[in-house]
């Protein structure tokens, strides 16, 4: 905790100080999202609500000092939900200081790193916390606190990560709708490292593009963002057991033409067990269909783990993308996801169109089918869900 | 008299050459000479509004600001990134390109909601920028490298003698058939007409307010497209542009994408 203090007063300081200059060159923006959620299978499992609403903001704070040369961003969101607590909060996505040299980049604060390539499958990504309650996939992430130093030529770019303190996993609570089969114990988790949240992790990546091909190599050391989630017999809830993870991985994406091809790979020692993932695929797309703007996208991916515990160990996911290319920039995502271990599949769609300058129009829908018991996803079997957002841009 | 003498002959070979050039080789040199009055410019810097006209006159306002960076490789393109400020739901999106005369661009887009760079594909040069009646190939349309050329005559437009040439794309997914455009006398390309995949009249882009910047280089501050299939126009305007400036070469590489992001 010492160490967000950190952290927290440097920024505090830094950006109290920046004030001091005169002509303060500075941005700001966000946006404030009401949404409304109606699920289609009554109460659900676990006897929570037939709908829901919620209210999502965000902020950008993005200021340049010393001629351009040092930034500070502040990128915070929150949200207040009706029914699951977990869902009020607020996150320091980025709260940082950089300041840039010649071939250096140092960096100081809570950022979001993404490593891949992929579109659904991110098993490479690391450095961030999931947010579930936020997003029961495991897509939104928390803001990580870290120390950062970047070194480019020309022949790539190598960056190094200090990560001083843990963020834990978010998890929806019990009238969080969908939510795990039990409840997760936030009180009683366990670390296998005895530093806990204070152990220091890191992580070095090594990214460059060569001709049509982007790549990455990447090594973490730390906690796993991903606990066990061992049930406690005596409160019958979920308690959350992080391993200590090192984690070697790699990412290609070649993109030939309108087609994009994606790899990921790792191999990772969790605990005492190794284990390796790798998924990828591939994505075409046909530009302005039947003599119109509008383009269709094909994205195939398929994921592979070799852990049996692994939810994503034998899975696919094949999607169309359908972009119109119009004024309102109107798109639809219709995709399924199919567990080709067991039997369970999952229906997604999104639409999305502008309604003016300021506000845009998001409808998402979320079906399941069938879901074997067996698979952890059964908890969410009866969660299909129509969300209907409103983004008001400032 | 020696100095007279070579003047005299090197005179008489430039227009012997000029007697013996056929059409397509006219209409390429007038390309080609219109195009090099362009370059020289380093790198440039400035401000763009777009305002999108639907057929029954509602106005959509579209601001971005981008840099460009000039290509000493006489065989590759420029390099540029935009940074996306309206409408509001794409601010703080950024684009990197690196383009290519006859093949596709080298692309990749920081999408902030994400903070995520992704490479995409770019083999869609005759798609629509942000809606707009310019494809993302009008922008490099000045390029003669990317036609095949011939004049065909002059003709009269906005009271000046034009040079009429028509250009056929090489690039194989352009989304053109042909073009006929009017240069002036200043190498100033004036007017474009635009044929589509089926050979019919697509729109017609307008240059308009010619600025002349650091003593030597014309540009139009503004596009004028009228699309005559769907009735839509876009104004496409520069503000505040500047060349020369002395950007950082750097700024144009993917890993300096995070760091130009805001």
């Amino acid at each position: 905790m010492i160490y967000i203090k950190i952290l927290n007063f440097t920024l505090i300081v830094t950006f109290i100080f920046s004030f001091n200059v005169n002509a303060l060159e500075y941005k700001l923006y966000g946006l404030v999202q009401p949404e409304f959620s109606i699920f289609t299978n009554g109460d659900g499992k676990h006897h929570q609500s037939k709908n829901n609403y919620s209210l999502f903001t965000k902020g950008n704070f993005i200021s340049y000092l010393d001629e351009r040369d040092a930034k500070i961003t502040i990128s915070a969101i929150a949200r207040y939900d009706e029914k699951d607590s977990e869902r009020r909060y607020i996150d320091f996505q980025k709260l940082k200081y950089e300041q840039y040299f010649e071939n250096y980049t140092f960096k100081i604060g809570n950022e979001i790193i993404f490593w891949g390539v992929n579109e659904s499958f991110n098993i490479i990504d690391i450095i961030n916390q999931s947010n579930l309650a936020e997003d029961i996939t495991g897509t939104k992430k928390l803001g990580q606190p870290l120390l950062s130093l970047a070194y480019d030529n020309n022949y790539g770019t190598i960056d190094l990560y200090l990560m001083p303190y843990f963020i834990k996993r978010k998890f929806p609570s019990k009238n969080g709708r969908p939510r795990l089969a039990l409840e997760v114990d936030q009180n009683s988790i366990t670390y296998e490292s005895s530093s806990k949240e204070q152990k220091l992790d890191f992580a070095l990546r090594y990214s460059m593009v060569y001709d049509d091909y982007d790549i990455g190599i990447a090594h973490f050391h730390g906690n796993n963002r991903a606990p066990q989630l061992n049930i406690n017999p005596s409160t019958l809830k979920f308690n959350p057991h992080y391993t200590t993870l090192s984690q070697t991985s790699l990412d290609i994406q070649a993109t030939k033409g309108a087609w994009l091809y994606k790899l990921e790979a790792l191999s990772a020692k969790d605990g005492n067990e190794r284990h390796l993932g790798v998924a990828g695929g591939f994505e075409y797309t046909f530009y302005g269909i039947r003599d119109s703007q509008s383009d269709l996208g094909l994205v195939i991916e398929y994921s592979f783990d070799d852990r049996n515990s692994n939810p994503f160990n034998n899975d696919s996911v094949a999607a169309l993308r359908w972009t119109k290319n119009d004024i309102n920039s109107t798109s639809l995502l219709a995709g399924m996801f199919i567990d080709m271990r067991g039997n369970s599949n999952r229906f997604i769609a999104e639409y999305e169109q502008r309604i003016n300058n300021n506000v845009k129009l998001f409808i998402d829908a979320t079906f399941n089918g069938s879901i074997d018991s067996q698979d952890f996803t059964y908890a969410f079997e009866e969660d299909s869900v129509f969300s209907i957002k409103l983004a008001r841009y400032f | 008299m020696n100095k007279f003498l070579l003047i005299l002959f090197f005179v008489m070979s430039v227009n012997t050459n000029l007697l013996s050039e056929d059409n397509f080789e006219k209409g390429l040199r007038i390309a080609k000479e219109s195009y090099e009055s362009t370059r020289g410019y380093v790198d440039s810097e400035s401000d763009q509004l777009m305002i999108l006209v639907d057929p029954k006159g509602n106005e959509v306002i579209r601001e971005i600001s981008g840099k460009t960076l000039e290509n000493d490789d006489p065989n590759d393109g420029d390099k540029s990134i935009i940074f996306f400020n309206k409408p509001k739901d794409v601010e703080g999106t950024v684009m990197l390109s690196h383009t290519h005369v006859n093949d596709d661009d080298d692309q990749w887009l920081y999408l902030p909601a994400l903070g995520r760079v992704k490479r995409i594909s770019s083999s869609n040069k005759s798609g629509s920028f942000m809606g707009s009646e310019i494809a993302f190939e009008d922008f490099s349309g000045n390029d003669y490298r990317k036609y095949e050329w011939e004049f065909i005559g002059e003709e009269e437009y906005e009271g000046e003698i034009c040079y009429k040439l028509v250009s056929i794309p090489k690039y194989k997914n352009s989304g053109y058939t042909k073009r006929i455009s009017f240069t002036d006398k200043l190498l100033r390309p004036r007017m474009i007409e635009y044929f589509d995949r089926k050979g019919e009249l697509l729109k017609t882009l307008y240059f308009e307010d010619y600025q002349l910047y650091n003593d030597k280089i014309w540009n139009a501050d503004t596009f004028r497209v009228v699309n005559h299939q769907n009735k839509n126009k876009t104004i496409y305007k520069w503000i505040n542009r500047e060349l020369n400036v002395g950007i950082n070469k750097k700024d144009f590489e993917k890993s300096s994408l995070l760091r130009l992001a805001d």
